[in-house]
């Protein structure tokens, strides 16, 4: 699904990703942790294809394409997508407009008939349910005025309508309390399948308790310093980052 | 007194309009009319005045120069069938719609709907005519022409022969709007175009009328649709004036709307600009009654070369009033957009509430957008607010549409129209607001 080799990433001159190895198969999830700006959302926004960011070496393969060369939207039509850790709100996009252009938009790249009035209804329907939002949020501008937990909700109904080969959580379940995060988790879980893999970056081993993940990743100075299964995510609750980073420093030293 | 200097500017283009003029009333089969007298007052009126230059205040921005350069000749009607007009009438558009093409009445396009019994709609020649509306129509003339400073109202008032005449009577709502359609089509000379609209409001009734000025898709032509109204808000009335325009890349409009209220009233522009090469519009309003209340609603989109220029005027001139101004638009490629708002608060008009609001994008670097407030308030008791904003499209929403994978043209187009449509939002009948709305989405897919 996703190889990234050795990918270094600067941001005005000053490099924030230094050197990152991982590889994705299908059905997989992969947990990356890592402590404040060690790049874990840099990462992530460099999959999905923010320009922002300089990729001074290394290499992205997604499902054998060059990912690097793609554009952003080429990248979501392709079946990658990114939850954000900040979704931006839009004022006068009407959030039900959006779902539906971005569904058929989805749609006819994967040669799919666009859904007309009352199949889009019925289908983003079917997905509200599945994210525990409240239907008067269609009626609203696109994540203008929503809470937090809102917005996160908002971006898991946007994946479950868009049905991604990979998908890429950042920090989804920070800031939402135990009732939602329970939802949202349950949402991934009803949406994992044997070839949809998800890389979920988070501050909380908490979350994995929803999520179990196959792998998971410590991302420090912009390097995995550490990969391991879930018992790693336990470890890292238990003891915090501190250890790590003294093996790290201690190596560099 | 002018001065001789000043006057010399455009000599030349006055003269070819009065030698048009004179070739039209030479050409001029019907017996004379009454109306024919406004008109050659009118055309002496034009000789007085002077067309405006860049070192007027008014017309820092715009200049009418390329508008006069042409040879303007009349219009016939051609060039358009019904199914031309059903553009322009789309479903659910239920509607009064008389039809201009190349500033020339035809009653075949039209489409007359049944009105309420006390909504009249005529010609202003006709309105002239009866018994019921002689006095009416004369007086509104009169005061057209009297102190008439505005050389392009004579110019209007000297050639406009299908004037319409629009009257409610007391407490009569008519729901369905007038729609006065003007197209343009291909024709072998430039085409002058003038119009007239009296509109006539009593005590407690409403009505809405709507201008349609659009080019026929296709056509490549030159025209100047000089277009006046005269609006007369009764009080408790309320009149609902919709322009909606959309020229083509050789189509001048000048168009002026004069606004009177009395008491209680309401008086409600909505205004469309989708562009021509040079598009002016005065919009005035004068407050003569209390507590009644003006509201300006406009959206502009300007591209290529075209050049938007929205001047607006309320003269809050007696307390308790209220206006509200809104006005967005977008220019880019080479457009240019100019917005100038005046509100006047003379000194007895206490407890005034003025809003005003002018926001735009300005998405080229050789888009250009002038924005000019300007309040003038001497009364002490009031409540005014003015903002203008200028900017771009924000570049981090554009990213997160197009992470979704909608393509640049796409995520761009639906930031627009959301700016847009806020405006959009206050327009008062729905079938308007979605034809206005349509005609909006199909010029960003272009
Ligand atoms: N656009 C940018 N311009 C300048 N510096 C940036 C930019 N984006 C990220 N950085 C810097 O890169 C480093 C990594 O930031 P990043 O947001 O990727 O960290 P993170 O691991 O997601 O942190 P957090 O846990 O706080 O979300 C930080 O030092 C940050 O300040
Ligand atoms: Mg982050």
């Amino acid at each position: 699904m996703l190889t990234v080799k050795d990918l270094k990433v600067a941001v005005e001159d000053k490099t924030i990703l230094n050197g990152i190895n991982l590889e994705v198969k299908p059905g997989e999830v992969h947990a990356i942790m890592g402590p404040n700006g060690s790049g874990k959302s840099t990462f992530a926004n460099v999959i999905a294809g923010r320009e922002d960011y300089e990729v001074e070496s290394g290499s992205v393969l997604y499902k054998g394409e060059d990912l690097l060369e793609m554009e952003v939207d080429e990248r979501a039509l392709a079946g990658i997508f990114m939850a954000f850790q900040y979704p931006v709100e839009i004022p006068g996009v009407s959030t039900s407009n959006f779902l539906k252009s971005i569904v058929n938009a989805n749609r006819e790249a994967r040669g799919l008939e666009e859904m007309n009035a009352m199949q889009m209804l019925k289908y983003i329907r079917e997905k509200i349910e599945l994210v525990g939002m409240d239907e008067k949020f269609l009626r609203r501008s696109l994540n203008e005025g929503f809470s937090g937990g809102e917005k996160k909700r908002s971006e898991m109904l946007q994946m479950a309508l868009l049905e991604p080969s990979l998908a890429i959580l950042d920090e989804t379940d920070s800031g939402l309390d135990i009732d939602a995060l329970r939802i949202v988790s349950e949402a991934v879980n009803k949406l994992r399948t044997q070839d949809r893999s998800f890389i979920i970056v988070t501050h909380y081993q908490r979350l994995l308790n929803y999520i179990e993940p196959d792998f998971v990743h410590v991302l420090y100075k912009g390097r995995i310093v550490k990969s391991g299964d879930k018992s790693l995510a336990l470890e890292l609750e238990d003891k915090g980052y501190d250890w790590i980073k003294e093996e790290v420093d201690a190596v560099a030293v | 007194m002018s001065t001789t200097v000043a006057q010399d500017r455009y000599a030349a283009e006055k003269q070819k309009f009065q030698e048009l003029f004179d070739q039209t009333e030479a050409a001029n089969q019907q017996p004379a009319h009454p109306l024919d007298e406004y008109r050659q007052r009118a055309m002496a009126l034009v000789g007085q005045l002077d067309f405006p230059t860049r070192r007027w205040e008014e017309y820092k921005y715009t200049s009418v120069n390329r508008i006069l350069q042409p040879d303007y000749a009349m219009g016939q009607v051609q060039g358009v069938d019904a199914a031309d007009i059903k553009t322009y009438l789309p479903e659910g558009m239920d509607a009064h719609l008389i039809v201009f093409v190349n500033g020339q009445l035809s009653e075949s396009l039209s489409q007359f709907a049944e009105l309420p019994a006390g909504m009249h709609v005529m010609l202003l020649r006709d309105a002239m005519d009866s018994d019921r509306f002689g006095s009416v129509a004369r007086e509104q003339l009169d005061g057209i022409l009297k102190d008439q400073d505005d050389i392009f109202v004579a110019l209007n008032a000297a050639f406009s022969q299908h004037s319409l005449f629009l009257y409610s009577e007391k407490n009569v709502a008519c729901e369905k709007p007038v729609y006065i359609l003007h197209l343009s089509t291909n024709a072998e000379t430039p085409i002058l175009n003038s119009h007239m609209n009296i509109a006539v409001a009593e005590t407690g009734s409403e009505f809405a009328y709507i201008e349609g000025q659009f080019e026929k898709p296709g056509a490549t032509g030159t025209y100047f649709n000089n277009i006046y109204n005269r609006v007369t808000v009764g009080a408790n009335a309320h009149i609902h004036h919709y322009c909606l325009q959309q020229e083509g890349a050789e189509g001048f409009v000048i168009n002026r709307v004069d606004a009177e209220q009395d008491r209680d009233s309401q008086f409600s522009n909505y205004t469309v600009d989708l562009g021509g090469r040079i598009v002016r519009n005065n919009l005035n309003t004068v407050h003569k009654g209390s507590n009644l209340t003006t509201n300006y609603y406009g959206v502009y989109f300007g591209k290529e070369q075209q050049h938007i220029d929205n001047h607006t005027f309320i003269d809050h001139a007696v307390p308790h009033c209220q206006s509200n101004e809104l006005y967005k638009g977008i220019v880019t490629d080479s457009a240019r957009g100019v917005f100038n708002g005046k509100v006047m608060v003379r000194k007895d008009a206490q407890k005034t509430n003025a809003f005003q609001q002018s926001s735009s994008l300005v998405l080229s670097n050789k888009a250009e957008m002038d924005s000019k407030p300007q309040l003038e308030i001497f009364a002490d008791d009031v409540k005014c607010s003015h903002g203008a904003t200028i900017g771009q499209l924000d570049e981090s929403s554009v990213f997160y549409l197009r992470s979704r994978g909608l393509n640049d043209h796409q995520a761009r187009a639906m930031l627009q129209h959301a700016f847009i449509a806020e405006v959009l939002e206050y327009f008062k009948h729905e079938q308007v607001r979605d034809f206005a709305e349509m005609l909006i989405n199909q010029k960003f897919e272009q």
